[in-house]
């Protein structure tokens, strides 16, 4: 190698370069990894043959496992929020107006991305580095070899009871959330029941509702879709396990903040 | 024939791990490879049971499953050893069907019975011994009947009677299904007790094809110093290996 090369490699200009490649070549690969899956789940799922114990059994793991957190960080959320605002509105003269601005920010934001954040820490990195202990200790490997497709096996079950489970968590964490408001509004500014309750219900329209839980569909599936396949392309060894979990809990999250982003543009814009 | 590999080639990156390598194994017959750790004995099982694909050459397989025993057995370990056996009976698409879940239990119990196992079905991996992990993935290998049967390393990290143990179901299963296998291996006794031809890799290449005592014999040099353990030889270890 010759010294103009050799310092060239040295330089922080090359290491800034060979650093940014990198990392663009790594989030076009894992996008590229994710979006294969998706077409072959759809495929696995269009030739059926869904095996229902495994899916009860993820349904409860994605539904009923994660309501305790999902329903605490929801409900702590709505908590701070009505603290801070409740009031200041009644001072100013908006206590009428608390309910309906709960309700509006819980049904449509707060329930579906906090139980999706709550879902990516708890469920998502489960999956993840289960199916990546699988993939390194050749667990897939031997599906692989008695002839059963992995996608059908792992990914299947999974992202349905993502997309089955995820909605009901939402509409539970929004009761609570609004719920929650109540009972802070009540505490901090005296606001009465009757009076939030009177006004969140002229806050909420059906299309909200609705938005909220087609967003918690997407939310739902495409965070047990990226956890899977994090893991699915695990490699080494208990490195290789951490690697995919983070990497499946940070692509997670910024999945379903671009999802959200293009639900608010599509729907409320 | 059962398996017949002809001029296969796999290359890692820039690295030929395996180059240029032909043998055929018949129906009944075990074929032991041996060769240092990183001489490719590994990516030729991968590469027959479909794990890996090939750069060049021919895999050519009679009709039939092929069935691997993996290094570290590769028990599913959130299923009990019963689910384990049946997993390909309960989840692959051709037999999900075939059998009715009494039937199942019946092949689950006379699997393992056949490599000397009774009463675990109800027990999970992790409440195993190693070599008890290693006969159940026997079974959950040779559940579907297979006519090829591979073999990671089948006693590696086993102590010396349990190798045997294993080494013996090696034999029985061979003689129960009539199975062309392929055993990977380091260990001598492995060789010598299960193995009715040896293919010794180096490199990824065959340096010497034989039957186990010829290999004893030693006439090879490459041979002479895998049995003798010797650095002294023509093959060289590289760092890390």
């Amino acid at each position: 190698m010759g010294t103009l090369q050799k310092y060239f490699k040295q330089s922080a200009t090359y290491k800034i370069f060979t650093g940014v490649y990198d990392t663009f070549y790594d989030f076009v690969d894992t996008l590229g990894k994710i979006t294969q899956n998706g077409i072959q789940l759809i495929k696995a799922l269009i030739k059926g043959g869904i095996d229902r114990k495994e899916l009860i059994y993820q349904c409860s793991r994605f539904g009923v496992s994660s309501l305790p957190i999902t329903l605490t960080i929801v409900g702590m959320t709505s908590v701070i929020v009505a603290s801070q605002v409740a009031l200041e509105m009644v001072k100013q003269g908006g206590g009428n107006f608390i309910g309906m601005m709960m309700s509006i920010l819980i049904v449509r934001e707060v329930a579906v991305i906090m139980s999706g954040f709550a879902i990516i820490s708890m469920i998502g990195s489960s999956i993840a580095s289960e199916i990546a202990t699988m993939r390194v200790t050749e667990q897939i490997d031997a599906i692989r070899v008695l002839k059963v497709d992995p996608v059908s096996y792992l990914f299947v079950p999974r992202v349905l009871s993502g997309i089955i489970m995820m909605p009901f968590v939402t509409i539970i964490a929004a009761a609570v959330g609004v719920l929650a408001g109540a009972v802070t509004s009540d505490l901090f500014a005296g606001l009465s029941y009757r009076a939030y309750f009177d006004s969140a219900w002229l806050g909420i329209y059906m299309k909200d509702l609705w938005v909220s839980l087609l967003k918690a569909v997407f939310f739902g599936g495409t965070i047990a879709l990226i956890s899977c396949s994090c893991g699915y392309y695990a490699s080494g060894g208990a490195k290789g396990v951490g690697l995919a979990t983070t990497k499946a809990v940070v692509w997670s999250f910024v999945a379903i903040v671009v999802w959200d982003m293009i639900f608010a543009v599509a729907f409320f814009f | 024939m059962s398996i017949e590999v002809k001029n296969l080639v796999k290359v890692f990156g820039d690295k030929k791990v395996i180059d240029d390598v032909s043998f055929k194994v018949n129906d009944g017959e075990t074929l032991a490879i041996v060769g240092f750790s990183g001489s490719g004995k590994s990516t030729i099982l991968k590469l027959i049971s479909g794990l890996l694909e090939k750069d060049s050459g021919e895999i050519i397989t009679s009709k039939g499953d092929i069935a691997m025993v993996f290094q570290y057995s590769a028990l599913f370990d959130s299923l009990n050893v019963a689910d384990n056996i049946a997993f390909a009976l309960h989840e692959r698409r051709d037999l999900r069907k075939k059998f009715t879940e009494d039937e199942i239990k019946e092949i689950v119990k006379q699997k393992l019975e056949l490599v000397g196992l009774k009463g675990i079905e109800k027990l999970f991996p992790s409440e195993l011994s190693g070599g008890m992990q290693k006969r159940v993935s026997f079974a959950r290998a040779i559940v579907t009947e297979p006519n090829t049967i591979l073999y990671d390393e089948p006693t590696a990290g086993l102590d010396p009677i349990s190798s045997t143990l294993i080494e013996n179901y090696i034999v029985r299963l061979k003689e129960e299904t009539n199975a062309a296998s392929i055993v990977v291996t380091h260990q001598m006794s492995t060789i010598t007790r299960t193995a009715d031809r040896v293919v010794m890799l180096y490199n990824g290449k065959i340096v010497y094809e034989g039957t186990p005592s010829d290999m004893l014999k030693q006439d090879n040099e490459y041979t002479k110093q895998f049995v003798t353990a010797s650095l002294e030889g023509p093959m060289k270890m590289m760092e890390g290996n």
